[in-house]
């Protein structure tokens, strides 16, 4: 057996026109493979952002001053304990966001006599049907001061981001699966001619159209098959090395791309794909090419 | 088994190369085609080997007119006829053996079944030395007698052959015309294309012959005396 299989009959590995057909596969599944991996990573990252931005949620409560300022800090803390689903509060104290501004502002002690809002750190525990907004208003309703921040609408113009780059790989592997099936297409055909006077022997003696197209379909599936192993590879490859350049740069957004299983299910699925898409393309193009034939 | 009405036949676009072609073969029969050379024999045997199709009139083989068959039915009905091409049109990447085994495994039939039969086949035709040869490598006897085992390797019910003694020694034909005789006593319909008047004379089979486009059925010894006549 050789290793882009031997057709009986037909001699197809023999032709110098199919032999590029691997190269031009491999290249089809490196892009593809990445088109998929970023598909994967972001719909990763969004849903990371989603659940750690709606997870880690703060409470603004405005400057009052004085006493009441910890009065409406103590107040805010007892609501939100009495909330469902809220894990963990944590009022951030006068010293510590002093402390945490000293970088941007300067001086610890002058920043305390600052009229500056006071923070609430919330955690809501995981997978509890929290209405962020519902729980916003009722917040609002019962103490004016507080406000509790969602960061929704950063969130929302992120996912809107995410989305349209995820429409855009999707259109890629769209365009790629077209350009693969025209490749195919040319490569049977040109198949088609070549064998012609074989197939028409065949034929004479008596062998079905399905007879021939099988040997054509095996032949090419079995070369998309092997062409794209390489391509992916290699993307693995470029893959591994961005998550490392990335993780390098310590990126806080698009965090090391970390891919989730369905993701790595889907690049192994690659090559299994193109060799079907391939076996059907080239079977529909013989068996209507031979249709024509006596 | 085979009944032409009112064929004709033409390539492509051209003229008509046969005309108005009317002939019935018995099942069992066994029939010379002459004619001179750029007569149409070999288009006449293109007809009944369903590699052409007629442009006009009625072709039925097996009991079916060929216009009316299914792309399904063709190869079937292809399996019960064995051609012997003027050109061979064998397959010049497999060896002799693979040649001739080609009808019986299109055919499916088992591997282990098929190489007794093969190897025996081409021991009888004189080629059992020549079972890993390719056909480039043979002479044109040789490849005349790989495409007579593989027309005839599944015992076809119609036996078809255009100039099958032309590349070969006397002895050879006519060893390979006893060949075609045999299988035409166990019931297979023969037709053979020749020029060769020593092998109508010798086996005596009905003629037909062509000439301008058209079909004549005489007997061999009708046939023969034109030109023993011209002789003198
Ligand atoms: N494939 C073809 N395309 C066009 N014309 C053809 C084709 N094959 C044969 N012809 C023409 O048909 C006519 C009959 O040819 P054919 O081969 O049937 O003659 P033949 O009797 O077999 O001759 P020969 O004794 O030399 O084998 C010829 O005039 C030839 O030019
Ligand atoms: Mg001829």
């Amino acid at each position: 057996m050789n290793l882009f299989g031997k057709t009986s009959e037909l001699q197809l590995e023999k032709d110098a026109s199919s032999r590029y057909l691997p190269v031009v596969i491999s290249s089809m599944i490196f892009l593809a493979a990445l088109a998929l991996a970023g598909l994967f990573s972001i719909s990763a990252a969004v849903e990371n952002w989603s659940s750690e931005i709606s997870g880690n949620l703060t409470v603004e409560i405005q400057h009052v001053g004085g006493d009441a300022q910890d009065r409406k800090v103590e107040e805010v803390v007892s609501f939100l304990k009495r909330t469902p689903g809220v894990e963990t509060v944590r009022p951030i104290s006068v010293e510590e966001a002093a402390s945490l501004l000293e970088p941007f502002l300067g001086r610890a002690d002058i920043i305390r006599e600052l009229p500056l809002p006071r923070l609430v750190e919330v955690t809501i525990s995981e997978n509890s049907p929290v209405d962020l907004n519902a729980m916003a208003t009722t917040l609002n309703k019962a103490i004016p001061e507080a406000r509790l921040n969602t960061h929704r609408p950063w969130l929302d113009k992120m996912i809107v981001l995410a989305r349209s780059v995820q429409f855009l790989a999707a259109a890629i592997m769209l365009l790629i699966s077209i350009v693969t099936v025209i490749i195919v297409i040319f490569a049977a055909r040109t198949g088609l001619v070549m064998h012609r006077d074989v197939i028409e022997v065949l034929h004479l003696i008596g062998a079905r159209d399905t007879y021939i197209a099988r040997q054509f379909q095996t032949y090419f599936a079995r070369l998309s098959f092997l062409g794209s192993l390489p391509g992916l590879a290699f993307a693995i490859i470029v893959m591994v090395l961005l998550s490392l350049l990335a993780g390098r740069l310590d990126a806080t957004l698009l965090s090391a791309p970390t891919m989730v299983l369905e993701g790595w299910i889907a690049l192994a699925m690659l090559p299994v794909i193109v060799a079907l898409l391939t076996l059907f393309t080239v079977r529909w193009i013989v068996l209507s090419s031979l249709k024509r034939m006596m | 088994m085979v009944r032409f009405e009112n064929v004709g036949m033409r390539y492509g676009m051209g003229p008509e190369v046969l005309r108005d072609i009317n002939l019935h073969l018995e099942a069992g029969s066994f029939h010379f085609l002459t004619g001179p050379t750029g007569a149409g024999k070999s288009s006449l045997l293109k007809l009944l080997s369903l590699s052409h199709r007629p442009s006009r009139g009625l072709l039925t083989l097996f009991g079916k007119e060929a216009s009316s068959l299914s792309r399904d039915e063709l190869p079937e009905l292809r399996r019960k006829i064995g051609v012997v091409y003027q050109e061979f049109r064998l397959l010049d990447h497999l060896t002799t053996l693979e040649n001739v085994a080609l009808p019986l495994r299109i055919a499916g039939v088992e591997e282990e079944q098929i190489s007794r039969h093969v190897e025996e086949l081409l021991d009888w035709v004189g080629l059992g030395n020549q079972v890993d040869a390719r056909p480039p490598t043979l002479s044109g006897g040789e490849k005349q007698r790989v495409a007579i085992a593989r027309a005839v390797i599944n015992r076809p019910q119609l036996l078809i052959a255009d100039e099958p003694t032309g590349s070969m020694d006397a002895e050879m034909g006519l060893r390979l015309m006893y060949l075609f005789q045999e299988l035409n006593k166990i019931g297979t319909t023969v037709v053979v294309a020749t020029h060769d008047l020593g092998l109508i004379r010798r086996f005596g089979y009905p003629v037909m012959y062509l000439k301008s486009g058209t079909l004549h059925h005489t007997h061999a010894e009708e046939y023969l005396q034109q030109f023993d006549r011209s002789l003198y």
